[in-house]
C-alpha cells in the first residue's frame, strides 16, 4: 500500500526533461555563488603575496563572471521553474478532474459543503509547488553541495569532513525541530485556533443579541481566555521553529571554524598555499547559504504532501458504494421528446460513506475548518419508496427536513445508486447510461451553480444552439425578462457564484436554463429554500408555472406549501418512506 | 504601501515593545556579524602570515562564539516576532470586538462576512508581518548603517562603493516597481483567475453533469490553464527583474570590492586583514535589504489587515458619535414603567424609515405591532434597544433608548441567533446564575418542548427552524422573568410555527403579561394579533 498522497505527488512532479532547465539554472546559480566567494578569497589572498598583476587576471575575470552569473542564473531558475510548474498545473488539474468524473457529484467528499470546495481547489493548486519549491531546489542544492564538498575535499579532505559534518548536523537538527513544531501545531494549536475562530465568529454574528442580553462581556472574556491559551500553546511551537532557523544560521559559522581548523595543519606543513587556505576558510559560508534551501524545501514538501493526501481522499479512487457505475452495454433509452412514465417500486438508496476531510499535518487552518464545520450530513436513506409519475403531471413532494427528499431527487437523476426498481418508460434506469438518462430527467438543484459569466453564457451552456430570442423567451417564462432588460440585457454579469443576483433570481435563471435544455422530466429540489419567506410563495408560483409548460413531467420538492391550482397531486415523504403509487 | 503603519505603533503597546526589543536584538546581531567577520579575517590573515594554530585559538573561540550569538539572535527573533504578533493580535481583537459591540446594528461598510474575515485570516496575516517582514525592516534600519560604517573604517574605498551601490537598490526597485505596477496587478489578477476558472468547474460539477457538459471540461481546463501560463509567464519575466536587480547589485558590489582590494593589495596600498574583513562583511551588508524585498509580499496582507482594522474602529466610533447626537427624551425618574412614544421616528443608515409613531403601553399589555413586511417593525425594536437612532419622545421604563433602557428590555430577534451549547445555556444567556425554575417556566411558556440538555451547534445547527425560534422566545422570556426587564419585544416569533405551537406561544405571552410584563409583538399572524389587547399598525408611519 503506497503512502497516502503519493499518487497525487507523482502526478505533480514533471518529467526530468521538463525540470531540466530550472534544475540546471539552479545548479549554475548555486555554483556561481560558491565560486564567487572562492574566487574572491583566492584573489585577495594571492594578491597579498604581491605577484605580477597578470597572475591575477583569471581570478578577476572569474569574480566578475560569477557575480554576473549568480544573478542571471537565479533569474533564469525562477523563470524556468515557474514555467515548469505552471505546465504541470494543467496536467494536475485535468488529472484530478478526470479522477472526479466517475464519482461525481455524490461520491466526492465535501461535495455538499461549499466551504470545503475552495479548500479543495487550493489543495490542488498547492500541488504545483512540488516542482517549484521542492524538487527543483532540492535537486539543485544537493548537486551543488556534493560538488562543493568534493571540491573542498580535493584541497583538504579533513576540511570537507568538517563541513559535511556541520551540514548534516545542522540540517538534521533543523528538520527535527521543524517536524516537532509542525506536529505540535497540528495536535494542539489547530483545535485551539479553531475554537477561537468559532468563538469570534459567533460573537460577531450574534453581537446584537449579546449586547441586548448583557452577555457581550462574558463572550469577550471567553474569547480572551482562548486567545491566552492559544498564545501559551504557540510559545513552545515557536521555540522549536526558532531552533530550526537558529541551527541554519549557526551552520555557516561552525562550518567555517571546522574547515579552517582542519586546514590549518596543512598550511603549517606547507602542503597548501595561502590562497588555497583562504578559499577553504571562506567557502563554507557560501556552502551554508546554498544549504539553506533544503529546510525550506522540506517545509514545502510537508505542505504539498498534506494537500496531496487531502485531494486523494476527497476524490476516492474506487467508486464508492452508492454511486452508480455506468453499465457496460447500456440499454436504449426511451424515445426523447414526450416524457416517459416513471415508476419506482420498493426503492431503497443511501448516500455513500465518504471521508469528509483528512486532518493535515502542518497547516493548522485545515484542521480548524474540519473541526468547526457542521457535522457531515450523511444524507437520509430511502427505505421504501413507491412512486408513479404520469407523463405531463406536476407532483408536489412534501416532507420535513431529513425525510429523504433530496436523496430521492439525486436518485432520479442517477447521482445516487438504488436498490429496487426505477423504470423510465419501461426501461430499468440502472441499465441506461447515466448521461443518456440525464438527457431525459433534469434537476434544478437547491443551490444552483451560476458560472461567473454573463446571463447569456449561463443559459447557453444548457443549449448552445439557442438564439437570443430563445433565451429571452426562457427568461420571460420565469419572470426575468424585465429584470434582465434593466441590467442591460443578456450580457449582464451574474458575479462569482451568482453574487450579483439574489437567491430568487438565481433560481429563476437556473430554471430558465433547465427549460432551455428541454428535459422532458424536471425535478425542482426545494427551489425556495434559500429565499426570504416573504418572496418564497410568489417565486414558487412562478417557477412551477414556468416548469409545467410544454407537457413536461414535473416533480416539485418543497417543505413549504404550494398553490393547489398548480399541482396535480401532493405526495408526503417521511423517514425515507413514500407511497406515491398512481391511483388511476 | 507604507512600510510601517504609524497607527499601529501609536495604538499598540505590544507593537512598540516589539520594536524596542527588536532594535536591541538587531544591535546584538550586528555585533555578532562584525565579530564573525573580524575573527575569520584575522584567523586567515594571521595563519597565512605564519602564526601557529595553537596561538590562534582565542580568535577561533571568538568565531564560534559570534556564530552562536548570531544563531541565538535568530532564535530570539522568532520568539519576539511571534510573541509580538500574538500580543498585537490580541490587542487588536479586543479593540475590534469592543468597537463591534458599540454598534450592534452593524458597522457601516463592514458586513459580518468582512468582519469575520478580518478577525480571522486578516489578523493571522499579522503573523507574517511581525514574524518575517518587520524583523528584516528593523534589521535593515539598525544594521546596515553600522556595517557600512565599520567597512568604511576598515577600507574607505570599499565603504564608498557600498554607500553608492546600496541606495541604488531601492531606487532600481522603485523604478522597476513603477514600470511594472500595471503588469504586476495583471499578474495577480490572472493568477487569481487561474484558480478561479478551476474553482468554477469543480463547484459547478453537479450542474455540468446534469446538463451533460462535464466531460468536455477536461480539455477546457487544460487549454485555460495553458493560456494563463503563457500570459503569466510574460508578466513574470518582468516581475522577477526586481529580484534580479537585488541579486545583481549585491554580487556585483562584492565583485567590485574584491577586485579593487586585490589590486590595491598587489600595489601594497592595503593589508590582507582589512581586505578579507571587508570581503566577508560585504554579503551581510546587503542581506537585510534583500530579505526585506523578499518578505515584502508576505507583509502586504498584514498591512491591509491592520488598515482594515483601523477603518472598522473609526467607522464604529463615527457611528456611535452620530447616534449620540440623535439622543432624545429626557430621563424621567418617576415616570410610569412601560413604553411611551410620542411622534417617534427611527432612522436606519441615515434614512428615516418610520415616523410619527405614538404609543403608550404599560405592564400587563400585549400589543401587536403590525404592517406589511419591510414597513419598519424590526427597525422600531432596534430603535428601542438603542441600536438605531430614534427621534421624537421615547421612554422605556422612564429612560431614553440606550444602555439604561436596555436593562428593561428582553428581546427575541427575527432570526433566532443561538450560540453553541445546550438549549438551557441558550435560554439562560446573560442570566446564568438565576434560579433554574425561571428557565423551566420560560421554556414552558414558549412551548419549547425539547430536552433542556439538547445540544445546540454554533449558529443553532441541530435544531429545526421552528425549534430554534421557540428557544429564542424562551431566552427572551427568561430574561424577563429572571431580571427586572419587563418590556418584552418579540419580532415575528411565530413565523416558523404551526398553528398548535402558535396558540401555545400566544397563551404564554398572555400569562407573562399578567405577571407584570409589557409584551410588544411584531407579527402578521392573525392568531397572535387576536391574542393581543390592541394593535399598533405601522402602515401609516412608514416613510
Amino acid at each position: 500500500m503506497s503512502e497516502r498522497g503519493s499518487i497525487m505527488l507523482r502526478a505533480a512532479t514533471p518529467s526530468a526533461g521538463r525540470l531540466a532547465p530550472s534544475v540546471l539554472s539552479g545548479i549554475a546559480s548555486g555554483f556561481s555563488a560558491i565560486a564567487l566567494l572562492a574566487c574572491s578569497a583566492w584573489l585577495i589572498a594571492r594578491a597579498a603575496e604581491q605577484p605580477p598583476v597578470l597572475y591575477l587576471s583569471v581570478a578577476v575575470v572569474g569574480v566578475r563572471a560569477f557575480a554576473l552569473g549568480r544573478a542571471v542564473f537565479r533569474y533564469l531558475e525562477r523563470l524556468t521553474g515557474h514555467d515548469a510548474s505552471f505546465r504541470q498545473l494543467a496536467a494536475i488539474r485535468t488529472g484530478v478532474f478526470e479522477r472526479m468524473l466517475p464519482v461525481a457529484p455524490d461520491g466526492l467528499a465535501g461535495a455538499r459543503r461549499g466551504d470545503l470546495l475552495a479548500r479543495f481547489v487550493d489543495d490542488v493548486d498547492e500541488l504545483q509547488n512540488v516542482p517549484l519549491r521542492v524538487v527543483q531546489p532540492l535537486v539543485s542544492a544537493a548537486i551543488v553541495l556534493i560538488a562543493a564538498i568534493v571540491g573542498v575535499a580535493l584541497l583538504a579532505p579533513a576540511s570537507a569532513v568538517a563541513v559535511l559534518a556541520c551540514l548534516v548536523l545542522g540540517i538534521g537538527l533543523t528538520l527535527l525541530a521543524q517536524s516537532f513544531a509542525s506536529a505540535r501545531a497540528q495536535r494542539e494549536l489547530a483545535p485551539l485556533r479553531g475554537d477561537l475562530q468559532a468563538a469570534v465568529l459567533e460573537h460577531v454574528q450574534s453581537v446584537d443579541v449579546l449586547v441586548a442580553f448583557d452577555a457581550a462581556e462574558g463572550s469577550r472574556a471567553r474569547i480572551e481566555r482562548l486567545g491566552d491559551r492559544l498564545a501559551r500553546a504557540t510559545r513552545s511551537r515557536i521555540m522549536a521553529a526558532g531552533a530550526a532557523s537558529a541551527a541554519m544560521t549557526a551552520i555557516g559559522g561552525f562550518a567555517v571554524a571546522g574547515s579552517l581548523a582542519a586546514a590549518a595543519p596543512l598550511l603549517e606543513d606547507g602542503r597548501i598555499g595561502g590562497p588555497a587556505f583562504a578559499v577553504l576558510a571562506l567557502v563554507p559560508l557560501a556552502i551554508a547559504e546554498v544549504a539553506a534551501a533544503i529546510p525550506l524545501a522540506a517545509t514545502a514538501w510537508r505542505q504539498a504532501r498534506t494537500s496531496a493526501a487531502r485531494v486523494e481522499s476527497a476524490v476516492p479512487e474506487q467508486v464508492p458504494a452508492g454511486v452508480p457505475v455506468p453499465p457496460v452495454e447500456p440499454a436504449d433509452p426511451p424515445p426523447a421528446g414526450a416524457p416517459p412514465a416513471i415508476s419506482l417500486r420498493g426503492l431503497r438508496a443511501s448516500w455513500p460513506a465518504v471521508a469528509e476531510a483528512v486532518a493535515g499535518d502542518g497547516d493548522p487552518a485545515d484542521a480548524a475548518t474540519t473541526r468547526n464545520g457542521p457535522p457531515a450530513a450523511s444524507g437520509t436513506a430511502l427505505v421504501q419508496v413507491d412512486l408513479d409519475l404520469v407523463p405531463g403531471e406536476c407532483a408536489l413532494l412534501r416532507g420535513p427536513s431529513g425525510a429523504g427528499k433530496t436523496t430521492l431527487a439525486h436518485v432520479l437523476v442517477r447521482f445516487l445508486d438504488y436498490d429496487g426498481s426505477y423504470r423510465l418508460g419501461g426501461v430499468e434506469a440502472s441499465e441506461l447510461d447515466p448521461d443518456a438518462l440525464r438527457r431525459i430527467v433534469g434537476l434544478v438543484e437547491q443551490r444552483p451553480w451560476l458560472f461567473d459569466e454573463s446571463v447569456r453564457q449561463n443559459l447557453l451552456f444548457a443549449n448552445d444552439a439557442a438564439t437570443d430570442d430563445d433565451l429571452l423567451d426562457a427568461l420571460e417564462r420565469v419572470g426575468l425578462r424585465d429584470w434582465v432588460a434593466e441590467r442591460g440585457g443578456l450580457d449582464a454579469p451574474v458575479g462569482e457564484r451568482g453574487s450579483l443576483v439574489s437567491g430568487g433570481q438565481a433560481q429563476r435563471i437556473a430554471l430558465a436554463r433547465a427549460t432551455l435544455a428541454g428535459f422532458p422530466v424536471l425535478v425542482l429540489d426545494e427551489p425556495t429554500a434559500n429565499v426570504d419567506a416573504a418572496q418564497a410563495s410568489a417565486l414558487m408560483h412562478d417557477l412551477v408555472a414556468a416548469a409545467r409548460g410544454a407537457g413536461r413531467t414535473v416533480l416539485v420538492i418543497s417543505h413549504a406549501p404550494v398553490d393547489d391550482r398548480l399541482i396535480d397531486r401532493t405526495l408526503a415523504i417521511a423517514e425515507g418512506r413514500l407511497d406515491g403509487r398512481s391511483t388511476t | 504601501m507604507k512600510p510601517l503603519d504609524p497607527r499601529l505603533i501609536r495604538r499598540s503597546r505590544a507593537a512598540r515593545r516589539f520594536l524596542l526589543v527588536g532594535g536591541a536584538l538587531a544591535l546584538l546581531q550586528t555585533a555578532a556579524t562584525i565579530g564573525l567577520a573580524y575573527a575569520l579575517a584575522s584567523l586567515v590573515a594571521n595563519l597565512i602570515e605564519g602564526e601557529r594554530m595553537s596561538q590562534a585559538w582565542p580568535l577561533l573561540v571568538l568565531l564560534v562564539a559570534s556564530a552562536s550569538v548570531r544563531a541565538l539572535a535568530a532564535w530570539s527573533w522568532e520568539l519576539v516576532g511571534s510573541a509580538g504578533a500574538m500580543r498585537v493580535k490580541q490587542e487588536l481583537r479586543r479593540d475590534l470586538l469592543e468597537s463591534i459591540e458599540s454598534a450592534p446594528a452593524g458597522v457601516p461598510g463592514f458586513s459580518s462576512g468582512r468582519t469575520t474575515t478580518l478577525l480571522g485570516p486578516g489578523l493571522d496575516a499579522l503573523d507574517a508581518y511581525f514574524g518575517s517582514y518587520l524583523p528584516q525592516l528593523v534589521l535593515t534600519v539598525v544594521s546596515t548603517p553600522i556595517l557600512i560604517a565599520v567597512a568604511w573604517a576598515a577600507d574607505p574605498l570599499s565603504g564608498l562603493v557600498f554607500v553608492i551601490v546600496l541606495p541604488l537598490i531601492p531606487l532600481f526597485m522603485a523604478l522597476i516597481g513603477m514600470a511594472t505596477a500595471g503588469v504586476q496587478r495583471r499578474q495577480y489578477d490572472s493568477l487569481g483567475t487561474l484558480s478561479h476558472g478551476f474553482l468554477e468547474v469543480v463547484g459547478g460539477l453537479s450542474t455540468l453533469i446534469v446538463f451533460g457538459r462535464a466531460r468536455r471540461q477536461v480539455e477546457r481546463i487544460g487549454a485555460i490553464t495553458d493560456d494563463f501560463r503563457k500570459r503569466t509567464m510574460a508578466v513574470l519575466r518582468v516581475t522577477f527583474l526586481s529580484g534580479f536587480t537585488l541579486e545583481f547589485a549585491a554580487s556585483l558590489s562584492v565583485a567590485i570590492v574584491a577586485v579593487s582590494i586585490g589590486f590595491r593589495l598587489v600595489w601594497g596600498e592595503i593589508d590582507l586583514l582589512p581586505g578579507l574583513f571587508v570581503l566577508i562583511l560585504a554579503p551581510d551588508i546587503f542581506l537585510p535589504v534583500r530579505n526585506v524585498g523578499a518578505a515584502f509580499h508576505a507583509s502586504s496582507a498584514g498591512v491591509a489587515a491592520s488598515d482594515d482594522a483601523f477603518e472598522l474602529i473609526a467607522a464604529a466610533e463615527e457611528r456611535a458619535a452620530a447616534d449620540v447626537g440623535a439622543a432624545r427624551g429626557e430621563r424621567v425618574a418617576d415616570a410610569a414603567s412601560g413604553v411611551s412614544l410620542v411622534g417617534a421616528s427611527v432612522r436606519r443608515g441615515g434614512v428615516v424609515v418610520i415616523d410619527g409613531v405614538d404609543l403608550v403601553a404599560r405592564p400587563g399589555d400585549v400589543v401587536a405591532v403590525t404592517g406589511p413586511s419591510g414597513i419598519g417593525k424590526s427597525s422600531l425594536f432596534a430603535g428601542l434597544l438603542g441600536f438605531a437612532p430614534m427621534g421624537g419622545e421615547v421612554l422605556v421604563d422612564g429612560e431614553p433608548p440606550g444602555a439604561a433602557a436596555r436593562a428593561s428590555i428582553a428581546w427575541a430577534p427575527q432570526g433566532a441567533t443561538l450560540s453553541g451549547g445546550t438549549v438551557t445555556s441558550n435560554v439562560r444567556l446573560g442570566a446564568e446564575h438565576a434560579d433554574p425554575a425561571f428557565a423551566q417556566r420560560a421554556m414552558r411558556l414558549a412551548a419549547v418542548g425539547l430536552d433542556p440538555e439538547t445540544p445546540v451547534g454554533h449558529g443553532g445547527t441541530g435544531l429545526s427552524g421552528g425549534q430554534a425560534q421557540r428557544v429564542a422566545i424562551a431566552r427572551a422570556l427568561h430574561r424577563a422573568l429572571a431580571t427586572r426587564a419587563t418590556v418584552v419585544l418579540l419580532d415575528e416569533p411565530t413565523s416558523a410555527q404551526d398553528p398548535a405551537h402558535e396558540a401555545a406561544i400566544a397563551a404564554g405571552l398572555r400569562e407573562l403579561a399578567e405577571d407584570g410584563c409589557l409584551v410588544l409583538v411584531a407579527t402578521h399572524r392573525a392568531g397572535v394579533v387576536a391574542a393581543a389587547d390592541r394593535t399598533l399598525d405601522l402602515a401609516g408611519a412608514h416613510v
